[in-house]
């Protein structure tokens, strides 16, 4: 396990990059303090949307630093802007004007292609529908990102199995998405999402399709790999539970921030 | 588990749907290989046909008969090896009257030396040579009729009208592929000695010469020769090299073999579409996967690699299922079918390894170039709607 650990912290960047591979041992260490490092700089960003002659403002003029291993919720009124900041912070889509730099990167200088590519290393994933595939099996759905490298089928299986330890789901490796509880199934996102030991971690919704015990688990999750791994997590909720989860919380309405 | 693993996978998804879908490429490469092998069963007894043969008739018309004398006169063109005269009998076997199956008269010895590819068991060729009644025929029909040698046949005339008796001397197999195994061969004194009493108009003629022609001469060449040496007389003749005589057959139905040629091209088109259908379906059932794939570093090119290796994986199970079921139903059961019972137009009817190979080629090609579109469209989507949709 000690050679898959160093393998999970070896994902095509320097480890000296993130510094928080995914270790075992790590689920046992304490937690610690959030960096001075900013990871996520915003300056004036603003994103329009255009449909036909109506010109949509969903962010005006957005300021916002979120430092690394921060654990930040956005809330706000359906229409807010938040699942479009998140997306934007993820690099899934670009702003209309504004500065956006995340984990070092420029993304709205960044081609589309570029950003998928910052996105495999950079961003993890979790989403309200677990989203995951069902053809393949946990084991497999984890694998997924990890097509992306330059890994062997032995390393890829090695770090799949890690993150599904991680996430406490080493014994439903085989098992497809249908054959697992909600809970179960966005547990697997999780591991999808950290196996390739990205920087940020974009959850929107994570507890949303979720009964409330399955969601405090998922929320411990996510606290976990805040503060043991020091994952920088920023979650969009409309949950109270979920946000109290944040070290900071900010909340939007009609695309600015009010607090 | 590689990246195209799972547009595989994809085709396990929807299992009744991709079972139809497989049926359907299956099926249509079924009726593909099936109208192909009718095409290549039909010109094969033109592609196989003797390269050192001249077959010489009226130059009227085929049903035209030319004076006997001409067989000898054609043994004596420096170049001929040697030359045999065949007379159409069209004889009928009365207990069998729907059974249709070619009937000439022959003089046995010079017969057997111009088709050499034809094999009968030395005894039984003997007893034909010495036999006047006697008469060999193709394996495929002394089957289909229940005929073995030594045994009594009457045919009924239709042209050459009454019962007419004759003795089984032996059943023949061929070497060569073009030669028909379902014809009746008998002696040509045999009839002639009726036409002499009954037809005496026709006493003596033949309907056409077959020539066998030495090595290195040319068969066009020697078509000329012959036909130039019964120029002046009042019948003159049409010589032509096998492989032309039989296509000459083709000609005649050369709008059947095109069309057939369409509609064998014309079935995998629709199998095309059904496909693109198909696959075009699942895209658009998987924006949101597509989305999720997209978000987490998937570049448009992956998700076309997707719906590729889905639509190849389903045109690769279809073809191979239609090529393993065409070879019992097309070449076993249609086959044996056909050549038993139209033995003259289809003598070897063989599913051939290019058909097979072409078959398997464009399920996966068409499967391919059926996906073009959704695969394109998959890699145009936008992330974030993707995302959105559910």
């Amino acid at each position: 396990m000690a050679e898959a650990s160093e393998a999970m912290t070896d994902n095509g960047k320097a480890s000296s990059e993130g510094g928080s591979g995914l270790t075992e041992d790590r689920i046992e260490s304490g937690k610690r303090a959030v960096s001075s490092e900013i990871l996520v700089e915003i300056k004036q960003l603003n994103k329009t949307y255009y449909r036909g002659s109506e010109t949509v403002e969903v962010l005006k003029d957005l300021d916002l630093n979120i430092p690394k291993g921060s654990f930040e919720a956005l809330m706000g009124p359906s229409g807010s802007g938040k699942s479009t900041l998140l997306n934007l912070i993820a690099g899934l889509d670009s702003p209309t004007s504004g500065t956006l730099q995340v984990a070092g990167a420029d993304l709205n200088k960044m081609s589309e292609g570029a950003r998928a590519k910052w996105r495999s290393q950079n961003v993890g994933f979790v989403f309200q529908t677990f989203n995951l595939m069902p053809v393949l099996t946990a084991l497999e759905n984890v694998m997924l990102p990890l097509l992306l490298t330059n890994l062997s089928a032995s390393e890829r299986k090695e770090r799949a199995h890690t993150a599904l330890k991680v996430v406490g789901l080493e014994d439903r490796v085989k098992h497809y998405p249908r054959e697992l509880s909600g809970g179960q199934e966005q547990r697997v996102t999780i591991a999808r999402a950290i196996v390739t030991d990205p920087r940020i971690i974009v959850a929107d919704e994570p507890t949303g399709d979720l009964d409330r015990k399955s969601a405090e688990e998922i929320l411990n999750l996510l606290r976990k790999l805040n503060q043991e791994f020091e994952k920088t997590i920023i979650m969009v909720t409309h949950d109270p539970a979920a946000a109290d989860c944040a070290r900071v919380i900010h909340h939007l309405d009609k695309g600015r921030l009010v607090s | 588990m590689r990246i195209a693993t799972l547009g595989v996978r994809n085709v396990l998804r929807s299992r009744f749907r991709s079972v139809m879908t497989v049926l359907g490429v299956a099926v249509a490469i079924l009726a593909f290989v099936m109208l192909r092998t009718v095409l290549s069963a039909w010109t094969m007894a033109a592609e196989f046909a003797a390269k050192d043969r001249v077959v010489t008739r009226h130059k009227v018309s085929f049903i035209m008969a030319l004076p006997g004398k001409y067989l000898e006169e054609v043994r004596q063109i420096e170049g001929v090896k040697s030359a045999a005269a065949s007379n159409w009998f069209g004889g009928k076997d009365p207990k069998h009257p729907n059974e249709f199956f070619g009937s000439m008269a022959v003089e046995p010895r010079s017969f057997l030396n111009v088709y050499d590819e034809i094999e009968v068991p030395a005894e039984h060729r003997d007893d034909w040579f010495q036999n006047r009644t006697g008469a060999i025929v193709g394996d495929s029909i002394a089957k289909k009729m229940g005929w073995k040698v030594g045994d009594k046949v009457t045919l009924q005339g239709t042209i050459f009208s009454g019962d007419w008796q004759f003795q089984i001397s032996g059943i023949y197999t061929t070497t060569r592929k073009s030669m028909d195994r379902t014809s009746f061969f008998f002696h040509y004194d045999y009839l002639n000695e009726w036409v002499k009493k009954n037809m005496p108009i026709g006493a003596d003629s033949i309907g056409w010469v077959t020539t066998r022609i030495e090595r290195g001469k040319s068969p066009a060449e020697m078509a000329k020769v012959i036909d130039q040496r019964f120029d002046d007389r009042d019948i003159q003749t049409m010589s032509q090299d096998e492989r032309a005589f039989q296509t000459s057959f083709l000609g005649m139905i050369s709008a059947v073999l095109r069309a057939l040629d369409v509609v064998s091209v014309v079935i995998l088109l629709i199998m095309m579409l059904i496909l693109g259908n198909t696959i075009a379906m699942g895209v658009r059932e998987r924006t949101h996967e597509y989305g999720v794939l997209r978000a987490i570093g998937f570049l448009p090119k992956h998700l076309m690699l997707f719906v590729f290796g889905e639509a190849a994986a389903i045109g690769v199970l279809g073809g191979a299922l239609g090529l393993l079921l065409s070879y019992p139903l097309v070449e076993g059961g249609m086959g044996r079918f056909l050549e038993e019972n139209m033995g003259a137009f289809f003598p070897y009817f063989q599913i051939s390894s290019t058909t097979s190979a072409l078959a398997i080629l464009l399920a996966v090609l068409l499967g391919l170039l059926a996906a073009a579109l959704p695969a394109y469209q998959a890699s145009k989507l936008d992330v974030v709607g993707s995302l959105r949709s559910l």
